[in-house]
């Protein structure tokens, strides 16, 4: 269990963190290591769906797709070794610290960060000491159990384990088989992957997030952050007002690849849209690293649940389009339409399918 | 359909408050904000992701597409969580001293009183092993494998949705599909045989001849019509509130 708990954190905590420097020219400022770590999960999850739905629709094994994300994941490592030595010798300082003014009342700022963190801790024990009764769970987590022990992928009635007509329709969406690779690698029963330890790691990711966006809201009120920050964990832990709230998917359904889409996907694209138009804002450059990051949410939302490339495509259509009459700049428009185009693909094989 | 989205809209806002609290911080940061890039992705996307919500078109494109059920997960593109966070925060960034804390407390209470704690939730509860299934579906689970093997047993209704999700070794004849009343198209004769107050062994006999049951679980206390030994139903034991039989008719050999 100790070494499975070791390497989980190696390959959802280590590897991301170091992939993720593939895009860091997307952000600077504090919070960095944090940026790495999420964009980073991304590239790692856009090339597992990449590498699994073709795999999931010609019936290979999972073996097979397990061996193909390492390759994936390795060429990754090489790429990033690459990338970082070709950079500056400058982008290895620290970075600076954006123009932060020093806190007035530090003694507050302390004590909100405190509160934060204890009410972060105090989640991540929830997630961890409660379980959750949802019926969805008998069709995802034995969907991830049947995985790790038969080696095949979407062949079996995840309900009852007998042999079934295949059903691609599912595999568009591989969220589980992902889960089932981080169970086998680990050794940890795919039940305690997918309810104990992954939620734990989502939770975190979510605030992460919210972090990177609330870096952007309050770029130089510093004192404002935490405040923020507590401030979304209330409004997620007092989000129980209803069954489909996205925060009840995020503390009692966590694992699931519709609440990922939710409270990670959906939220990593708003602070991508952020990042995207405060370029356009100061009239820079907008970095390629930044669309491949969109790119990578868009897949991702593809992977989560069948749903997800209509959600993704609404929302970077939506506000692409707003953004970029807003600020005149139509020239972004063909770049993230590029980015969503594998939505288009995955739900045209959808339909297909259906 | 007009109908069914204003349903789904009302079960998403729950008591309402959080989304009156959510519309109220549009319209604050609508007056109020400066910046472009905020501008556009607190008010003008949510407004305009609203109105597509609302849109029986586009309803009727997603309901086509995805089904009924889960057209309510559009509104989940509305950042409800950062704007109303974000607003509390702008809101006390403009007020000093003492004002300042009193309006950071009172938006908690107010978040407080709007919401509902998740944990809350009834179906939450502690859990019972690091897997998060009831521990007697594990004790039965790990009493019933046979290495090297699939095992096929029928299982009462409560466990159901837990044995797959332990072991992918344990086959049913049935599963969750039974416990959702909109997925009616399969055959239910065995399981409504096997949920009756008291288990006749004539009557479950037939699906558990069908499916090859290798075990039978049952309620400890269910009344049995029959003698499950002359069936060839020997006793295996009882776990936690569970009598476990093991049928003799249906050899267990590994492979």
């Amino acid at each position: 269990m100790v070494l499975g708990l070791f390497i989980f954190s190696l390959i959802i905590i280590v590897l991301p963190a170091l992939v993720g420097d593939i895009c860091s020219p997307v952000y600077k400022g504090s919070g960095k290591w944090v940026f790495r770590w999420v964009s980073g999960q991304f590239l790692l999850w856009a090339g597992f769906q990449l590498i699994a739905v073709p795999l999931i629709l010609r019936q290979q094994g999972f073996g097979l797709v397990v061996l193909l994300y390492w390759f994936y994941i390795a060429a990754l490592l090489l790429l990033t070794l690459g990338i970082r030595m070709r950079r500056k010798a400058y982008d290895l300082l620290p970075p600076v610290s954006a123009g932060r003014k020093k806190e007035k009342n530090a003694w507050l700022h302390h004590s909100l960060w405190f509160g934060f963190w204890m009410l972060l801790v105090l989640q991540l024990v929830q997630a961890v000491r409660l379980a959750y009764a949802d019926g969805d769970d008998a069709f995802y987590v034995s969907i991830t159990t049947t995985t790790v022990n038969a080696g095949t992928m979407y062949m079996k009635d995840p309900y009852t384990g007998l042999a079934t007509t295949f059903n691609a329709r599912y595999g568009l969406a591989p969220f589980p088989v992902w889960c089932a690779f981080l169970a086998k690698m680990t050794g940890l029963h795919p039940a305690t992957m997918t309810q104990v330890a992954l939620p734990v790691v989502l939770i975190g990711m979510t605030y992460a997030i919210f972090y990177l966006i609330g870096n952007r809201l309050f770029p130089e009120k510093n004192g404002q952050l935490p405040l923020f920050m507590m401030f979304t964990q209330l409004l997620v832990l007092y989000g129980g007002y209803s069954f489909s709230s996205a925060a009840n998917f995020m503390l009692a359904r966590t694992q699931q690849g519709k609440s990922v889409l939710g409270n990670v996907v959906i939220p990593f694209l708003l602070f991508l849209f952020f990042v995207l138009m405060r370029r356009l804002q100061k009239n820079e450059e907008v970095p390629k690293e930044l669309f491949l990051l969109f790119a990578a949410a868009a897949v991702t939302g593809c992977m989560c649940t069948s749903l997800g490339a209509l959600l993704v495509c609404v929302f970077v259509g939506v506000t692409g389009l707003v953004g970029s009459i807003m600020y005149r700049r139509f020239r972004v428009v063909l770049p993230l339409a590029i980015c969503v185009s594998p939505c288009l693909i995955f739900a045209f094989v959808y339909l297909v399918l259906k | 359909m007009w109908n069914d989205i204003v349903t789904l809209f009302k079960d998403y806002m729950g008591t309402g408050l959080i989304v009156i609290l959510f519309l109220v911080a549009v319209l604050y940061l609508w007056m109020n904000e400066k910046r472009k890039s905020i501008r556009i992705l607190f008010i003008y996307v949510p407004v305009i992701l609203l109105l597509l919500y609302f849109n029986p078109l586009f309803a009727s494109l997603v309901y086509g597409v995805a089904g009924s059920e889960i057209y309510y997960r559009i509104l989940w593109l509305l950042p409800m969580t950062i704007v109303i966070a974000y607003t509390a925060v702008h809101i006390c960034g403009k007020l000093k001293g003492k004002a300042q804390v009193l309006f950071a407390v009172a938006m908690v209470f107010v978040i407080l009183v709007s919401g509902s704690l998740v944990y809350r939730n009834p179906f939450f509860d502690e859990a019972d092993n690091p897997y998060h299934i009831p521990e007697e579906v594990v004790q039965i689970c790990d009493a019933i494998e046979v290495p090297g093997r699939e095992v096929m047993a029928v299982f009462p209704k409560e466990l159901l949705q837990y044995v797959r999700q332990y072991s992918a070794t344990i086959c049913m004849p049935y599963g969750r599909e039974m416990l959702v009343d909109r997925w009616n198209d399969k055959d239910r004769s065995f399981y409504d045989a096997m949920e009756q107050e008291q288990l006749v062994i004539e009557e479950v006999l037939p699906g558990v001849n069908q499916w090859q049951c290798h075990y039978i679980i049952l309620p400890a206390d269910k009344p049995i019509v029959g003698e499950p030994e002359e069936y060839g139903w020997i006793w295996f034991g009882q776990i936690g509130e569970y009598a476990i039989y093991r049928n003799t008719n249906y050899q267990l050999n590994v492979p």
